[in-house]
């Protein structure tokens, strides 16, 4: 059998190469690419939090610091309306759980110049923050907002919601994660 | 042989150069000149839409878009460079925001790697080509016998033996 040319070998070995660099790209995507699940231990965050909505919480907040404590971690954008109409079940519920449940607000690629007047125009007062280079909606492979995880005290993901929830849902919600 | 491999390593090497001598001066100038709206489309067109796949800021009418849009605007107003802005989005939102791989780092794998294999690709091309054309002007005269080569061949072979 005839042995095939240096140049031959090392042009087909590139474009092998650019193929298995191509396919594990998308095996390495695929695998980050997977939405947690319920009953699955929560993917870990940092949150940089807006300055007016800490909530008396630090600046920079991970999940790993609320350890202990039920988290309700909702993403949102000013321009989305069903984020909107959610907006004051959030906040009433929120002031209901005070000191049992930490709820965080995660806004979703808006620039401070719109998410802060939307807070303000909400009266909201539970914590929010600013993804940074969306982190935390890359962990949670969110889709679309709103959508709302509720993470149980020892930071197993016990509920996710992509629609938009009423006062009722969350208390169902919550009432679980505090069992 | 050895020829010919000098000959591909030099093309490959060339296109390389070729490549790279292009792509460094072909690097978006950040320059600072028309209205303010002409500076915000010309950076906006050098960003994703954040919430549309494939879309370019500069073109997509979201609610989205129009807010980083504002941004944009904003921030020249206020002296920013068009450099500056970029950075902005890109260490906010991400590299993922902007339209084309950043040219440094990891990223620039993005940009040598399908030139050096394309150029791999023409090399090998180049060489089949020639080694098989070497092979048939070699080979030639042998392979091509039709029957008025045939009749000339007879008709030398007859003269020769005539003398």
């Amino acid at each position: 059998m005839k042995r095939l040319p240096p140049v031959v070998i090392l042009a087909v070995g590139l474009v092998i190469g650019l193929l298995a660099l191509f396919a594990l790209g998308l095996a390495v995507a695929g695998q980050q690419g997977r939405r947690p699940e319920a009953g699955t231990p929560a993917p870990a965050f940092s949150l940089v939090l807006y300055d007016d909505h800490r909530a008396g919480l630090p600046k920079t907040i991970s999940l790993a610091d609320l350890r202990g404590k039920p988290v309700v971690l909702n993403f949102w954008a000013s321009w989305c309306i069903p984020c909107r109409d959610e907006a004051p079940e959030f906040e009433a519920a929120s002031r209901r759980y005070k000191n049992q449940v930490v709820f965080l607000g995660v806004n979703w690629l808006e620039i401070e110049a719109a998410a802060l007047p939307y807070l303000k125009q909400q009266s909201i007062t539970y914590a929010n923050g600013f993804d940074t280079q969306q982190q935390v909606a890359r962990a949670y492979r969110i889709t679309g907002v709103p959508e709302t995880f509720f993470i149980d005290r020892n930071g197993i993901l016990r509920q996710i919601e992509t629609r938009p929830l009423t006062g009722a849902d969350l208390d169902t919600a919550i009432q679980e994660l505090l069992k | 042989m050895r020829a010919c491999l000098v000959v591909s390593a030099r093309f490959i090497l060339g296109a390389l150069v070729l490549f790279l001598g292009v792509f460094l001066a072909a690097r978006p100038a950040h320059a600072q000149a028309g209205s303010l709206e002409e500076q915000t489309r010309e950076i906006a067109k050098r960003l994703n839409c954040p919430t549309c796949a494939g879309r370019n800021l500069a073109d997509c009418p979201t609610d989205t878009c129009a807010q980083w849009k504002g941004e944009i605007a904003t921030q020249l107003k206020s002296g920013r460079t068009a450099a500056q802005v970029t950075e902005y989005f890109t260490a906010s939102f991400g590299p993922g925001v902007l339209q084309e791989p950043p040219r440094e780092g990891g990223y620039l794998l993005a940009w040598v790697f399908p030139v050096v294999v394309f150029a791999a690709l023409i090399a090998t091309a180049f060489y089949v080509m020639r080694k098989s054309s070497r092979r048939g002007m070699a080979t030639g005269p042998a392979a091509v016998t039709t029957p008025a080569d045939r009749y000339a061949d007879e008709l030398e072979r007859q003269v020769r033996e005539g003398e």
